[in-house]
């Protein structure tokens, strides 16, 4: 673990990437992204959750990424994700294909988490550190969406475990992992999603563009 | 795979998705696991049994008010764990969507097992009334698991076996709406009717009986001694008959005037059998006894009527008093409504095929008696044999006739006219019958066809040509005519026939073994893939015709086994449970061969019930996508039951 952040965030150029990796790492950004005009039913999101050291992206270190997909109105368990970073001790190239991995998984579907700039930012540094790529997926930030899409229960952005104690979801026997907490996500996810549709946020595009606007308005007004 | 052993160069990026992903889903696994342990039957199921639910199983919403699964939805794709929240099962359909049927399911609990078992659509609405998350198990990977767990298979089994009395109530629940009756006719008498009846001794002198009448304000007594058992019953009609019209004095004692030996029921008996009594002794009262015998209740006619909405007694008056055939269509009209309030009520099927039966037998005596006043038999013996469903106390709604006539000639009289004779008035008794909605055979089996009307040493010598030379010909005969029973006339002759045909069977054992084999024919429709075979009858595609592949196995079975066992009965279920005693076969199987024949029957009466079209003749064809998932669940067990019987025959009778 001491030697972690050496292999995550080496700096500079990704000169030293593996062949198939690099052979990767450029099919994936030649590939197209999914079209995000589809109804919700038939886009498939990532719901992603990390585990890192510390609240600070610049300083602190990523320790794992649990992801799950969901589509068809489903959590979907053979689309599942999960990397623990602290089990790579000393290996630098394999840090590597995992992140490229995980590229592969997501097949740059829209991401959803619960405060983008805490799992962005840790997702970005990794990436452009590691792989020297700009990590920009199309983010849904359920932390600013919750309080637009459930003002009845609540208005104003706040941990994600207080709206889990609203939804009765509350109530863990200590700490999740990282992964039962992806899942609890995506169940709000999908509640998310119903009163999305009844707001006719209907689409993958509109419900980025009120993620975005959601979290711009309430930061700046 | 552990991906530290993994992170040598021979891993490429594609491989190690491979394995991250299978990480990402066993830790999805251990969180579904982690729910799964605190429910049934999934806390007893092996380790890996869970891990391969919890790994195929996805997580849905379904908001409060949004339908999960219905009819509509085309076959059920998912087996459903509800996570959280609540759910509501309706029972779909056009005849019926009533409040009865409303399950409400919760956390732990799954649907549709019936349906995604049988891979078909679900017949029930399931509504998430609450904002639910439910598990959903793909239904190939739910029948894996049926397959490889036993716990698994054992709770599914269970579950559709407790269908089988659910069922049974929901259908009595279902007629019970419809004819918005709620008491049944299965309460023990010793909830209905008069529990103190006014009694007087049969010395009592007549006047001070019919005061005491008078201040009770009653219009009948019991009459009985002072150990409270009772000897007569007198009532208003006595008073007319036998008191006022007789002229008899007023200090007579009322033991002279009273009917005398009362009909009585102990006090266990239920409604139904006080109206079974009623109808076939003609009687207004049925007294009510304790197992030693005392009066403990008295129950009338009035009392059954708030159970049914068509008077039992005004049906068998109005047929004994019916002086043309127009009146005794409207009897036959009511009895058909009163046979469907009793299938509303919850009598059985066993039950209401004899009391149609004894209805039927009562109207059929009618038109007989009727008939007898243009065509005059005086001082010959002769006597109507009932045949085929008819003989065997096993009618449904719409029976053909099939009938005939057994007579003695007197020594030295023509066989031959009197034959005519007979034969032109069985002509008339058939017509009749035919109006009052009993219509002519088909395949002539009537008391008009010469055939048919014969003497006692004609249809000994028929039989025996029969039995001797079991033709396929002949052994269909004998799955009509060994099924009769004597309705008018002389019932000694067909018991002599009885006592005939019993010897002879004994004596010919080739025949019951030709019986049995024609008897295993027509196996039961079960499919080795498809829960039915609906495509053996080519007229009628994507139906099966209950009584050819299903009641008439039974009653197959039950003839064999009665003539093998000497039994004198005719009704199916009487001849198996007889039989089953006779050649020691255990009561708990014949129960649930029993089960099984009573089952069909009964979805042959609901069909022919609730689909006959008014004036058309209902079929047996049901359609078993048509059934509810616990009806469909039944029939399948009823039809194994079908083919139990038939393998126990095969084996006794050595039919390969």
């Amino acid at each position: 673990m001491l030697g972690l952040k050496k292999f995550l965030f080496r700096g500079g150029a990704p000169s030293g990437l593996s062949e198939d990796v690099k052979a990767s790492l450029d099919a994936w950004r030649s590939s197209h992204a999914p079209a995000l005009e589809e109804l919700h039913f038939h886009t498939r999101y990532l719901v992603v959750d990390i585990v890192s050291s510390g609240l600070d992206p610049e300083k602190d270190q990523l320790l794992a990424i649990a992801a799950s997909s969901i589509w068809q109105g489903a959590i979907q368990p053979d689309d599942t994700f999960y990397i623990d970073f602290s089990t790579l001790d000393g290996e630098g190239a394999a840090v590597d294909r995992q992140l490229m991995a995980f590229l592969l998984f997501a097949a740059k579907a829209p991401m959803v988490t619960y405060h983008v700039p805490y799992v962005g930012g840790f997702l970005q540094r990794a990436y452009k550190e590691r792989l020297g790529l700009d990590f920009q997926p199309q983010w849904v930030d359920m932390a600013w969406l919750m309080p637009s899409m459930f003002e009845d229960k609540g208005h104003t952005v706040m941990p994600l475990d207080q709206w889990l104690e609203i939804f009765g979801m509350g109530g863990g026997e200590g700490r999740r992992d990282a992964m039962a907490n992806t899942l609890l996500l995506g169940r709000l996810f999908q509640m998310l999603l119903v009163r999305a549709v009844g707001k006719q946020i209907d689409t993958a595009a509109r419900l980025v563009d009120e993620s975005r606007a959601s979290s711009f308005l309430r930061r700046t007004h | 795979m552990n991906t530290q052993q993994q992170t040598g160069q021979e891993m490429v990026v594609g491989q190690v998705e491979m394995t991250l992903r299978e990480k990402g889903r066993s830790r999805m696994a251990g969180n579904t696991i982690a729910f799964l342990r605190n429910h049934a039957p999934f806390n007893k199921m092996q380790p890996d049994a869970l891990q391969r639910f919890a790994e195929k199983a996805q997580i849905a919403f379904y908001p409060a008010g949004s339908e999960i699964i219905g009819p509509d939805a085309g076959n059920v794709r998912y087996f459903y764990l509800i996570e959280s929240g609540k759910v509501q099962a309706r029972q779909a359909g056009e005849v019926t969507v009533t409040e009865y049927s409303i399950l409400s399911l919760g956390a732990g609990e799954g649907f549709p097992i019936g349906a995604v078992t049988a891979g078909r659509p679900s017949t029930n609405v399931y509504l998430a009334v609450e904002d639910s998350f439910c598990y959903q198990l793909p239904a190939e990977d739910f029948l894996a698991l049926v397959a490889s767990s036993p716990e698994f298979n054992l709770f599914c089994t269970q579950y559709i076996a407790s269908l089988l009395d659910q069922s049974r109530r929901q259908l009595q629940l279902q007629f019970a709406q419809r004819a918005s009756e709620q008491q049944t006719l299965n309460s023990p008498l010793a909830g209905i009717g008069s529990r103190s009846p006014i009694t007087v001794a049969p010395d009592t002198p007549l006047r001070a009986a019919l005061e005491t009448m008078s201040e009770a304000g009653v219009g009948s007594l019991v009459v009985a001694g002072e150990d409270r058992k009772a000897v007569g019953v007198f009532t208003r009609t006595d008073l007319l008959d036998r008191v006022v019209l007789a002229e008899l004095p007023l200090s007579t004692p009322v033991g002279e005037a009273m009917t005398p030996s009362p009909f009585m029921l102990e006090e266990h008996a239920t409604a139904y059998d006080a109206m079974f009594a009623m109808a076939t002794h003609g009687i207004r009262h049925v007294l009510v006894t304790d197992a030693e015998g005392r009066l403990t209740g008295v129950v009338s006619e009035r009392d059954l009527f708030s159970l049914q909405r068509v008077g039992l007694r005004q049906i068998r008056q109005a047929i004994d008093g019916a002086h043309n055939v127009e009146a005794l269509q409207q009897a036959a009209a009511d009895v058909r409504q009163l046979a469907f309030n009793m299938l509303a009520q919850g009598v059985g099927s066993e039950q209401l095929t004899q009391f149609i039966s004894a209805l039927n037998d009562a109207l059929t005596r009618r038109v007989i008696q009727l008939n007898l006043e243009k065509h005059a038999f005086d001082g010959i013996d002769w006597a109507w044999l009932a045949f085929g469903s008819e003989g065997r106390d096993e009618q449904t709604f719409s029976t053909d006739q099939d009938n005939g006539i057994v007579f003695q000639p007197p020594e030295g009289a023509s066989i031959d006219a009197l034959k005519q004779r007979f034969l032109a008035y069985a002509l008339d008794v058939n017509k009749d019958l035919d109006r009052c909605g009993f219509p002519l055979c088909k395949g002539n089996i009537m008391a008009s066809n010469p055939q048919w009307c014969l003497t006692l040493d004609e249809w000994k010598e028929q039989f025996g040509s029969w039995i001797r030379q079991p033709h396929p010909d002949a052994l269909l005969n004998a799955t009509i005519f060994f099924d009769f029973r004597p309705l008018f006339g002389k019932a000694e002759l067909a018991e002599a026939m009885r006592r005939h045909l019993l010897a002879l069977t004994a004596s010919n054992p080739m025949f019951l073994r030709a019986m049995a084999k024609n008897a295993l024919d027509v196996e039961p429709p079960l499919g080795k893939i498809r829960d039915f075979l609906t495509d053996l009858e080519p007229d009628h595609p994507g139906k099966i015709d209950l009584k050819k592949y299903g009641s008439r196995i039974f009653v197959d079975v039950a003839r064999i086994y009665a003539m093998a066992s000497g039994v004198h009965n005719t009704n199916s279920i009487q001849r198996l449970r007889l039989a089953a005693q006779r050649l020691n076969i255990r009561a708990d199987e014949i129960n649930a061969v029993l089960e099984g024949l009573n089952f069909i029957q009964l979805l042959r009466l609901q069909h022919q019930y609730l689909e006959g079209e008014p004036g058309k003749q209902g079929d047996n064809l049901i359609d078993p996508e048509t059934l509810n998932e616990l009806d469909r669940r039944i029939l399948k067990e009823s039809f194994r039951q079908a083919r139990k019987i038939q393998t126990r025959l095969k084996l006794d009778y050595q039919v390969n």
